[in-house]
């Protein structure tokens, strides 16, 4: 039977180094793309996913009996990000390209047959859900980030943003109407 | 439906409310449509979130991260716990002596970079006169307040205005033109504001992963209380991305004394292309940023009701003075010119080459649709006589449509239908080719021109803007004009194109919708197409016993040394059939000292006070289109001329240069305000039959929500000007 998370750290602490990269493989996929959304640029989402791992597995982490252990990387996640955007911030900024022009959306030169096509619409419409999701301010970005890309419910959501459950309720709202104004024109065409 | 009710369904939505709440939720649907549209609007949100996927961490990233837990791990096995923690303890230690070192080494540098961006500490961008309040009301959401934060990619407009200007200046400007000056965002309030917060981006690597593991364990040690942490605060401030958008850098005219330069030459400009894109600007709730804004080309941009010249000659001169609006103390002085509007008969035929950037920068709606539709538009008016080539540039140039009379216009205008954009772009092969086709269908004595049609991103090829332009130069003597049409947003080479126009004896555009393109491809296509004088320049020499100071308003790019207005060889302006130009200049009388004035007096050439009542002279010479040699007419201006207020048209021409100074916050404006622009345009308004004016008067409401009136650098006292010019 598959071990739960928990108990492969456990096995970690009691001296099984492999635990660690079963750890790793099962949630280095949501906790990149986590870092990409709250960010917006893939460096500097893989410096920081590097990052959290690091920090979880030098014996730092003391299970807790209540909170699950995803729960509680998405939560060290969430301030690793926090971070990484501040100390971006903090040089003034025009050294680093912003969110997305390096790597995060490849350059890409288009192929004239390919102009006319569904693909290029919906990558174009990609490219402007990302933009509105990273301009949210960004309490709302990692509360709706959480729900609408990882399925959080509202009261992981508060443990994880460190916030009570009302305030989710209202971060997730305010953002919701911010995105319901950016994205009016693609929303129109969705049929549920 | 009230926001307590849309909060409600927007938890509702995903299963987050108590029972209560929920019944609560469930009456709201069953009873309100309004609540039903909001429920489906979710989730459509959700839907339309959906389209970006989630992505794969890069191999190489994930090979590394797989290296270094291993060795991390080894490393921390649990045999060598207590070495483990001596070692942990001895790197805290120095992590911490680190940390303090790299913050204080920091704040040495920050000063001197954030003098304009803002105190990083606080994260509130600095309280600047010129900081946009992002609290816009937005035309379409009347009532209600958003705080509104752009999403477009071209928003240089609102980021902190003055950091982006003033780090230009410091900064490299080839740093700034290139683009690489990105956002100067700012994350608020430090969330947790604990011992870590302060990470310093200047702390070295090995310091840096020192402090993470000094984080790890302060993230554990707070980890139980952190259910328990107070709420975010709410507030968070940004400010927004920069883009590449290029704008030529100049600087402001300044007072000039009389003494010192009684002459003042510049060179005429009929390009309306800045006014367009201000217009752009605001119409998406933007400022644009102050190189944008021309504001010769603002006003220009309007037509004014000059007289026709008379006696063959090909322009009217009309001279007013006036007081001017926003400084009272000062006069202002309008120059007007109108050329001729030969007969239709007698207009010559037209050679015209669409050479048209078909790359894929120009699939916009706003870029090769609109040119399509303006080029049939304007296609729709030609004579049997006048000729069309068409030439397409993207990867490579290529003729699309040879020399075609405008009696075919079938085959014309098929020809346009058929355009697609893709591929990369070199301008510069397309601007050959299109120049050696109009050479090829050369009219003798007609109107031979190439229209360029781009968003100015030439990325492939010779882009070098002094190799282009030194071919457009040469070009131009073989007697081929050259208009620009310029298109498109945030990758817009404004600089570019307004070089090209100039050294290509051309006009140059904005188009920003269809109506422009209709002003300047219909009703305008006369002055747009037919040179009626080229190398038109203006003199002026005001006379020092009457004027003390004097300012040219705009022209900026324009202004040329004294000695080229006698100089035939000195290219300048064109002015085409029915163009009217306006300059305005801003007058300061003698005996009036609010005007700081760089050079002191002369000692020993004083000029004696002659032609007492005579305030100035304006000169003019212009050569015919096909002409080598300049004509001059003069005109002095005298007192008697002097208006209270400007009036009509002068008013509305003062108004626009007014409102130019405003949005780029000109150190010369004075008492300008938005409010006296209002006032002044809704007075001068006049017969606006094509609805320009009142788009403008629209502008200026926009503006005045998104612009901070500061007053001018120069205060004034009040004063009776009339007292000092003896009335």
């Amino acid at each position: 039977m598959e071990r739960t998370d928990e108990e492969l750290i456990r096995a970690y602490a009691s001296g099984e180094p492999d635990a660690v990269g079963l750890l790793f493989a099962r949630h280095k996929g949501s906790i990149f793309n986590f870092a990409l959304r709250l960010i917006g640029n893939r460096a500097d989402a893989e410096d920081v996913t590097s990052d959290i791992f690091l920090q979880l597995f030098n014996r730092r982490y003391q299970p807790i009996p209540q909170v699950k252990f995803t729960t509680w990387l998405f939560a060290v996640a969430r301030n690793a990000c926090l971070s990484r955007i501040r100390s971006r911030n903090m040089l003034g900024s025009f050294w680093f390209k912003r969110d997305g022009e390096d790597g995060f959306e490849e350059q890409e030169v288009v192929d004239p047959a390919e102009n006319q096509g569904e693909a290029l619409r919906s990558k174009e419409k990609a490219k402007m859900v990302k933009r509105a999701v990273l301009d949210l301010p960004h309490p709302q970005k990692e509360a709706l980030i959480l729900r609408e890309y990882f399925s959080k419910d509202y009261a992981e959501i508060a443990v994880i943003l460190g916030c009570s459950l009302d305030n989710v309720k209202v971060l997730i709202f305010r953002g919701r109407e911010r995105l319901r104004i950016s994205l009016a024109a693609w929303m129109k065409e969705e049929t549920l | 439906m009230n926001e307590h009710d849309k909060l409600l369904i927007s938890a509702y939505v995903d299963g987050a409310l108590s029972p209560e709440d929920a019944v609560r939720a469930k009456q709201l649907l069953a009873g309100n449509p309004a609540c039903r549209a909001y429920y489906d609007d979710i989730r459509k949100l959700s839907i339309s979130l959906s389209v970006v996927k989630d992505e794969q961490l890069s191999p190489d990233a994930e090979i590394q991260i797989i290296q270094r837990l291993h060795k991390e791990t080894t490393y921390m096995k649990p045999k060598t716990w207590k070495t483990a923690a001596t070692v942990c303890v001895i790197l805290i230690i120095t992590a911490l002596a680190l940390q303090t070192y790299a913050k204080r080494g920091i704040q040495g540098r920050l000063k001197q970079a954030t003098n304009d961006i803002g105190d990083q500490y606080s994260a509130k961008p600095k309280s600047d006169g010129r900081l946009r309040d992002r609290n816009v009301k937005r035309p379409d959401n009347t009532g209600s307040t958003l705080q509104y934060d752009a999403y477009y990619t071209n928003t240089s407009v609102l980021t902190d205005k003055s950091s982006t200007r003033r780090a230009s200046g410091y900064v490299d400007a080839t740093v700034y033109s290139s683009g690489l000056m990105r956002d100067t965002r700012v994350i608020g309030t430090d969330v947790n504001n604990d011992s870590w917060g302060g990470e310093s981006p200047a702390v070295t690597q090995k310091a840096k992963h020192e402090i993470n593991d000094q984080y790890a364990m302060a993230s554990a040690a707070n980890y139980k209380g952190f259910l328990n942490k107070s709420p975010i605060p709410d507030q968070y401030q940004y400010n927004i991305p920069s883009n590449t958008e290029e704008y030529p850098f100049f600087n402001e005219n300044e007072f000039l004394t009389t003494d010192q330069n009684p002459l003042s030459t510049f060179s005429t400009d009929v390009d309306t292309a800045s006014y367009s894109n201000l217009r752009r600007y605001l119409t998406q709730n933007q400022v644009p940023p102050q190189d944008a804004v021309r504001l010769e080309e603002m006003i220009n941009y309007f037509s004014y009701n000059y007289p026709n010249p008379k006696n063959g000659e090909p322009f009217s001169i009309t001279t007013d003075l006036a007081v001017c609006p926003w400084a009272k103390k000062h006069l202002l002085l309008r120059i007007g010119l109108k050329g001729r509007v030969p007969d239709e008969e007698k207009l010559p035929a037209s050679n015209l080459v669409f050479l048209i950037d078909v790359s894929g920068s120009m699939q916009d709606n706003n870029k090769l649709p609109l040119l399509k539709e303006g080029f049939k538009m304007m296609v729709r008016q030609l004579r049997p006589e006048d000729r069309v080539s068409i030439v397409v540039y993207a990867g490579y140039a290529g003729k699309v449509l040879d020399t075609t009379s405008g009696y075919d216009k079938e085959a014309i205008l098929s020809a346009i239908d058929n355009l697609q954009a893709g591929g990369s772009t070199a301008g510069n092969e397309g601007i050959q080719l299109a120049y050696r086709t109009a050479r090829e269908s050369f009219i003798r004595g007609g109107n031979n021109r190439v229209i360029l049609a781009t968003d100015g991103d030439f990325n492939v090829g010779i882009s070098d803007i002094g190799l282009l332009t030194n071919m457009i130069e040469e070009k131009r003597q073989e007697g081929v004009f050259l208009t620009i049409l310029g298109v498109g947003n945030g990758n817009y080479k404004d600089d570019r194109l307004q070089s090209l126009a100039d050294k290509g004896n051309g006009n140059y555009f904005y188009l920003d919708s269809i109506r422009e393109a209709q002003k300047v491809l219909v009703h305008e296509l006369g002055s747009t197409l037919f040179t009626i004088a080229k190398d038109v320049k203006i003199q002026v020499e005001f006379n020092p016993s009457q004027v003390k100071a004097y300012r040219l308003l705009g022209y900026e790019k324009r202004v040329m040394a004294k000695q080229d207005f006698n100089n035939d060889a000195k290219d300048a302006g064109e002015i085409g059939a029915g163009h009217t130009v306006t300059a305005l200049y801003e007058l300061v009388p003698p005996g009036v000292n609010d005007v700081p004035v760089s050079v002191d007096e002369l000692k020993y050439s004083r000029t004696q006070p002659s032609f007492g009542e005579e305030v100035l002279t304006v000169k003019l010479r212009y050569k015919e289109p096909d002409g080598n040699v300049s004509k001059l007419i003069t005109k002095p201006v005298g007192k008697g001329w002097l208006q209270m207020e400007p009036s009509g048209d002068f008013a509305w021409a003062a108004a626009v240069a007014e409102f130019g100074m405003l949005v780029k916050d000109s150190a010369s404006r004075s008492k300008a305000s938005f409010d006296h622009v209002l006032k002044a345009t809704k007075s001068a308004k006049g017969d606006d039959r094509s609805g320009q004016r009142q788009e403008f008067i629209d502008m200026v409401e926009t503006a005045q929500n998104l612009v901070p009136e500061n007053s001018g650098q120069i205060n004034f006292k009040g004063g009776n000007q009339d007292e000092r010019w003896g009335y």
